[in-house]
């Protein structure tokens, strides 16, 4: 079966990895071909085609347009370039220069230039003829419209407005839903969405088992009220906030911005309201009455990298760390592509690049230089968790102890007059000149190196006095220690008096345009005025109600992450070049439910993994399959691998082995030797950590920025703003899988577990499926894995010693009481279900 | 079975069409085929150009020996015996005109010439220049193209190298070797289409990283990320079954994984779970692929030496030059050794001599290799780079010991050879004190132009689009230099 299978694979291997493209194909169903009469939508049929096609070189851009022609306004494309000729005549096509240049056969006349290397095809000028005949009627970009509640269409059987905006769509296209999805499939799917992490048999059996009409609901609230849910949350904002653990570049020296992290995990689990974790990672520190949490939130700007490579200009530095803050925010907020705007106007999108430094100039005003790589450069925030602060308050008690201990002593020695410091006294007179120096500190303002020398000074003189300074010096090293302990947080604050921001010619630092008063992106909020360059007006509009974009593009993206596939697929880009909703009126519907639930996320999440839509099997009959090959109609359920963090945690969890203390200090699990040591000449040392480090979840790993951990991969390289990550399989995946030190000893500790509780293999077989995939197995399953297992047996009965070396893997211990072979035969077939696609794939 | 692989064929197939038709990514290729030809394709390749490149390829390899930290072309390469007259004397105004250098040299005012550290000599029927510092080199003169009006845009390493590799300074971008794989596609089932291996001479001072940028893949889907093959035992990343895992075991946990994932294939008919069978096997295959290739025993002698005596001991220069070899053979499109310490800022005098020592001998070796095994024509050679060193002191010219240069984006060398590459030939100048690339300058982004033209792509017509952008290698700029190329 397999050597067929192998020279199958052959054929294949060209084409296999094609197959993750599916997430790139676009829809061709339910485009029948409109009736001439059929009134055109601008927004939806003509503006990306004249955007695609003509805005490159007549578009926003002043600077890279031609012919004085531009064709991406109303007043534009009505009126004419240098040739005097109307560009576009409102219902008279053959009037309309825009239609002669493009059926212009003359190559020096057609349009687009053939060196441009595009041009229309014959259905697309048809369009534009149809469009100009109509009257030519105008609009603007469908994003940058406010979201309209839609009409949810009445479908039988169907209460949910997610499910109704959906299935109303189906059938135009042909589709049938797929029905809902085994309660064992749902059950996982759920707990790997939710919180990241399989059910247990017990969470599967009481689920199967629960015959109330409430089962659902009680499900999906358990999940969200648990606190993994911050946790799995936390991972794709950590990716889109680029965040590290160190600085990247040369050095790459180990920040301390954990806290922030701990905080994200934090807001999500109390389900902090979306416009605050907004307002407060923008611009927390400007809020009236700022707390430490609401400064510590604006983390969020400062996760930059930060280069420290020698010789480096500190403003090209600054400048940098500007561009990054700029463009995460519009990414992450208005799903604008701003980085385009760095040197010119935008291409496409009817953003300036005075929109651009205008933006920026929000940023522009915190003390940061640009210069050096301190991974703690100022402002900063020192952040105490419980643990730390009780520490540091011992630490502090001790100290203050000791200091009224050095003070008593030292009234009843000195005698000080009132107001005189001990130095002025009169017994100090009879001491040198450098007792006096340090006499003339007041003891508490002692530090370690100071308390020193006094003992060396006065060793000769006052054993009592020496005495004393010196448990003072152990408690103020003590108190050192434990405050180069506290995290420092880098934060937003502003200087006291604002900094001007010039424009960048073509976006260098060293060529200053004209300056530029801050202001919000002018197409968006027109007539506004923005009077100084505070961070809180920037985060109010952010969550405004007047502003079209943040509210899709948030609930665009929590859609990718249950679907694998936004809404908008293009998940970064809500422009003109971006794709189109592929249901606009569920767009628009969940954008305003977020809103006006007060941007609940937890509402908004129970609201789409509720839904049927959301519920239905991953299996769909090949008909539906053919016509849905990407699923973009959601006529079945979601289906796509695990995120590697995610694979991760569902083997130490399927194992038994997860930690589940939230947050603290990253931790450096299992890694291939050299890693870090060859990228960094040795400079950098990978020190793998034990015991319970090993075993927390992925969102706790150290993340060097320079060289991220080997063990996940397809994820982003936090070097910028990620809201998208790829999803491919390629061999060495499998490999790490395989072959990492980690799934191997979770696969072998899943097996030590079943040996211990269950005598007959079939059972242990069941328990490891129920473990893994929330199921039992088929029995065509148990048949191949119990073979598998037979052989494996044999294998490590002859060589017992190589079945004692696979079964140390890892540094969990191994019971003396099993039998090597026994285990090691097992940990083989274990490790087998772990790689199994159906473990790796959220079904 | 059967019903298994037809339908991932017939799916993937349309696909990949369908994807095609819509510009959102692999946009070339319905243009390329012609819509006839795509109805009756065969199984569609998964790169863009593997059916027809843009226009007939000169070479199928690319080899790019990236010498990171940017080595001195005035000492290396550029002769200019008016840096020797005017050795201890001020540089001439008229060659600064506003020209940023990095906070190390500040300003070159009044900075001192110094003269190359070591005698150049001329080499071959072609006369090249080439400094005593590369003997190895000068003897196989005839064999290269060097460019020695190369210019960039960066004065510090990692932006330089980012746009040396990628076209842009900021990390994140696809490199050359991602594009060619894109644009390509692979020759080899058992192995990844584009290697990276990174060495760095014993005893170095310098303190230049190889981030793993300068192999991504950026917005490219990650299949086209350059896999690090590492020295040792585990060339690969995981590569190896743990310890006490036999490999008989493992084939025949792999036989139950397909069987297993077949039988869900069958169950369910998502072909994910068919691409996940491909992608294990695949998996397997390298786990004895990649073994066999670090495997040397059956190397001549005479091979061997051509690389010079560290080419046995893995992770060194020589050890991955050889392996770029052996890796093209087996279908590898784009292999990127690179090697660190060039930066010489106060060792002009000492290690370069030792980096030299380390790169000279095995850089040669690769091309005489190529050559022999009718190699080196349908496989480009390229050594360089990030960008030059001053032709004036970094340092003080009492100090001989500690004398330097300091980073110079206006001029350096790098050298090509094969692949269609005029052999023997210098191109560009610099004026007289190597200070600025004066004729015929070529931009970074030409020089990538070019690379991709001589493997068949014309580097304006090879995009992908992301955030609503056609990106190429090259940005909006690049001119192919037809002048160094044997077709033109």
């Amino acid at each position: 079966m397999l050597t067929e299978l192998q020279r199958l694979l052959r054929v294949w291997t060209t084409v296999w990895t094609t197959v993750w493209i599916v997430a790139g194909a676009t829809i061709a169903l339910g485009q029948n071909p409109p009736s001439t009469q059929a009134p055109i939508r601008f927004s939806r049929e003509i503006l990306p085609l004249l955007s695609d096609s003509c805005f490159a070189c007549h578009g926003p851009d002043e600077k890279a347009r031609k012919g004085g022609l531009r064709l991406d306004t109303l007043t534009g494309a009505r009126g004419s370039g240098k040739s005097g000729k109307i560009a576009v005549n409102a219902g008279s096509p053959d009037q309309s220069e825009i239609l002669r240049r493009i059926l212009s056969s003359d190559p020096d006349e057609v349009m687009p230039p053939p060196e441009s290397g595009k041009s229309l095809k014959p259905e697309q000028v048809a369009l534009l003829r149809r469009w100009v005949t109509q009257g030519a009627p105008w609009g603007r970009h469908w994003a940058f419209e406010p979201p309209q509640r839609p009409t949810i269409p009445v479908v039988p059987g169907v209460s949910h407005p997610i499910d109704a905006l959906v299935r109303s769509t189906l059938a135009s296209d042909g589709l049938q839903p797929a029905p809902e999805a085994a309660r064992s499939t749902l059950i996982r799917r759920w707990s790997l969405d939710l919180t990241g992490l399989p059910p247990t048999p017990a969470e599967v059996d009481a689920f199967v088992a629960d015959p109330s009409p409430q089962a659902n609901e009680r499900q999906v609230d358990r999940l969200l009220a648990s606190p993994r849910f911050g946790e799995r949350m936390a991972w794709e904002w950590m990716e889109a906030a680029r965040y590290a653990d160190s600085n990247g570049y040369q050095g790459d020296g180990e920040r301390t911005m954990w806290p922030w992290r701990d905080w994200v995990t934090d807001a999500f689990n109390r389900n902090l309201p979306y416009d605050q974790f907004t307002l407060w990672q923008i611009a927390g520190d400007r809020l009236p009455g700022a707390t430490d949490e609401q400064r510590l939130a604006t983390g969020f700007l400062r996760n930059h990298a930060i280069n420290g490579e020698g010789g480096r200009i500190a403003e090209e530095n600054r400048i940098d760390y500007l561009f990054d803050q700029t463009e995460t925010v519009a990414t992450v907020w208005l799903g604008a592509t701003f980085n385009c705007t760095r040197c010119h106007d935008h291409k496409f999108d009817p953003y300036t690049q005075k929109d651009y430094f205008g933006l920026m100039s929000f940023f522009n005003q915190t003390s940061v230089d640009g210069s050096g790589g301190n991974p703690r450069t100022p402002p900063l925030l020192p952040v105490l968790n419980r643990e730390l602060r009780t520490r540091v308050d011992d630490a502090q008690r001790g100290l203050s102890h000791f200091i009224r201990d050095t003070e008593a002593l030292e009234q009843k020695r000195f005698h000080p007059e009132a107001g005189q410091s001990l130095d002025q006294t009169p017994l100090a007179q009879d001491f040198s000149a450098a007792h006096r120096e340090h006499l003339k500190v007041p003891a508490a303002n002692r530090d370690a190196g100071r308390l020193q020398k006094m003992t060396t000074l006065w060793r000769d003189f006052d054993p009592e006095y020496v005495a004393v300074l010196e448990r003072q010096r152990a408690s103020r090293i003590h108190w050192d220690t434990v405050q180069s302990q506290i995290p420092q947080v880098m934060v937003m604050e502003d200087l006291p008096k604002p900094r001007t921001t010039h424009q960048l010619v073509r976006g260098s630092y060293e060529n200053r345009g004209p300056e530029v008063l801050a202001s919000l992106p002018g197409h968006l909020t027109p007539g506004h005025r923005v009077a100084r360059p505070d961070r809180l007006e920037l985060a109010q509009w952010l969550v405004s109600p007047t502003n079209p974009l943040p509210a899709r593009v948030t609930v665009n993206r929590l859609w990718q992450q249950f679907f694998g596939v936004g809404l908008v697929k293009t998940s970064e880009d809500f422009g003109l070049q971006g794709e189109r909703p592929s249901h606009p009126e569920l767009l628009d519907w969940l954008a305003i439910e977020f809103v006006e639930s007060g941007w609940d996320v937890k509402a908004l999440v129970r609201s789409i993994v509720m839904s049927g839509t959301y519920r239905q099997s991953s299996q769909s009959s090949p008909e539906n399959r053919e016509r849905d090959p990407e699923n973009r109609r959601l006529s079945r359920g979601p289906r796509f691998r695990m995120s590697s963090p995610m694979i991760r945690d569902m083997a130490l969890a399927s194992a038994g082995l997860l930690t589940e203390r939230l947050g603290g200090t990253a931790v450096n699990p299992y890694q291939p030797p050299g890693v870090w040591e060859e990228t960094t000449f040795g400079n950098k040392r990978y020190t793998q950590d034990h015991g319970e480090a090993l075993y927390r979840r992925s969102l706790y790993v150290f993340w060097r920025r320079i060289i991220g951990p080997t063990l996940f991969f397809d994820v982003a390289n936090r070097q910028t703003c990620t809201v998208k990550t790829p999803r491919t399989n390629v061999p060495l995946h499998a490999l790490l899988t395989l072959n990492d030190t980690g799934y191997v000893e979770a696969a072998r500790v899943l097996a030590q577990q079943v040996l211990a509780s269950e005598s007959r293999d079939s059972e242990r077989l069941v328990q490891i499926f129920q473990k893994i995939l929330g199921r039992r197995p088929r029995p065509a399953e148990s048949q191949i894995l119990l073979e598998g297992l037979r052989r494996h047996r044999a294998t490590y009965a002859h060589q017992p010693e190589l079945a004692t070396q696979w079964i140390r893997t890892g540094e969990h211990p191994t019971p003396s009481s099993l039998n090597p072979v026994e285990l090691a035969a097992w940990t083989v077939t274990t490790s087998t279900v772990l790689n199994l696609d159906e473990a790796l794939t959220k079904e | 079975m059967s019903t298994a692989h037809d339908f991932l064929l017939r799916e993937t197939r349309r696909q990949f069409l369908g994807r095609s038709g819509t510009g959102l990514g692999l946009a070339a290729l319905s243009q390329l085929l012609g819509s006839g030809q795509a109805a009756a394709a065969p199984p569609a390749p998964t790169s863009p150009l593997q059916v027809r490149p843009h226009h007939p390829a000169r070479a199928k390899h690319a080899i790019y020996l990236f010498q990171n930290g940017a080595p001195t072309h005035v000492d290396l390469f550029d002769y200019k015996p008016e840096l020797l007259k005017r050795h201890g004397k001020p540089l001439p105004d008229s060659y600064i005109g506003g020209k940023r250098f990095s906070t190390m040299t500040g300003k070159a005012d009044g900075k001192l010439m110094l003269a190359p550290v070591e005698p150049f000599r001329q080499h071959g029927q072609s006369g090249a220049w080439v400094s005593d510092f590369l003997p190895h080199t000068g003897r196989i003169a005839d064999e290269l193209c060097f460019v020695k009006s190369m210019h960039t845009d960066a004065v510090n390493h990692a932006p330089a190298i980012s746009l040396m590799l990628s076209g842009a300074q900021i990390p994140g971008r696809p490199t050359l070797g991602a594009w060619l794989t894109y644009g390509l596609g692979s020759e080899t089932d058992n192995l990844p289409a584009f290697a990276v291996m990174t060495s760095v001479s014993k005893g170095t001072s310098c303190g230049q990283i190889f981030y793993d940028f300068y192999w991504g893949s950026g917005f490219l889907p990650s299949r086209y990320q350059g896999v690090k093959f590492r020295g040792g035992n585990e060339p690969v990343l995981y590569l190896s079954n743990p310890a006490g895992l036999p490999s008989a075991t493992r084939r025949s946990m792999l036989d139950d994984l397909g069987a297993l994932n077949q039988l869900k294939f069958e169950a369910h008919g998502d072909p994910e779970i068919a691409t996940r069978i491909a992608q294990y096997e695949m998996a397997f295959r390298m786990q004895t692929s990649v073994p066999e290739l670090a495997d040397l025993s059956k190397e001549p002698e005479s091979v061997l030496a051509l690389y010079g005596p560290s080419v046995r001991e893995p992770g060194t220069f020589a050890y991955n030059c050889l392996m770029a070899r052996r890796l093209i053979e087996r279908g590898v499109r784009c292999v990127q050794v690179m090697h660190a310490g060039w930066d010489q800022h106060n060792s002009l005098t000492t290690e370069l001599y030792t980096q030299c020592r380390d790169t000279d001998q095995p850089s040669a070796g690769l091309v005489i290799d190529l050559k022999q095994r009718g190699l080196l024509d349908e496989t480009v050679v390229v050594w360089g780079g990030e960008f030059g060193r001053t032709p004036f002191i970094q340092g003080n010219l009492d100090d001989r010991k500690r004398w330097g240069r300091d980073h110079h984006p206006y001029a350096f060398t790098s050298w090509m050879a094969g692949g269609g590459v005029r052999p023997g030939i210098s191109y560009g100048q610099t004026d007289d004190l190597g200070m600025n690339a004066v004729h015929n300058p070529v931009h970074v982004h030409d020089f990538q132009a070019t690379l991709l033209h001589q493997m068949g792509i014309h580097h304006e017509r090879l995009t992908y689009r992301f955030q609503g952008r056609d990106f190429r290698l090259t940005d909006v700029h690049g001119k192919v230099i037809r002048e160094i190329l044997q077709d033109s």
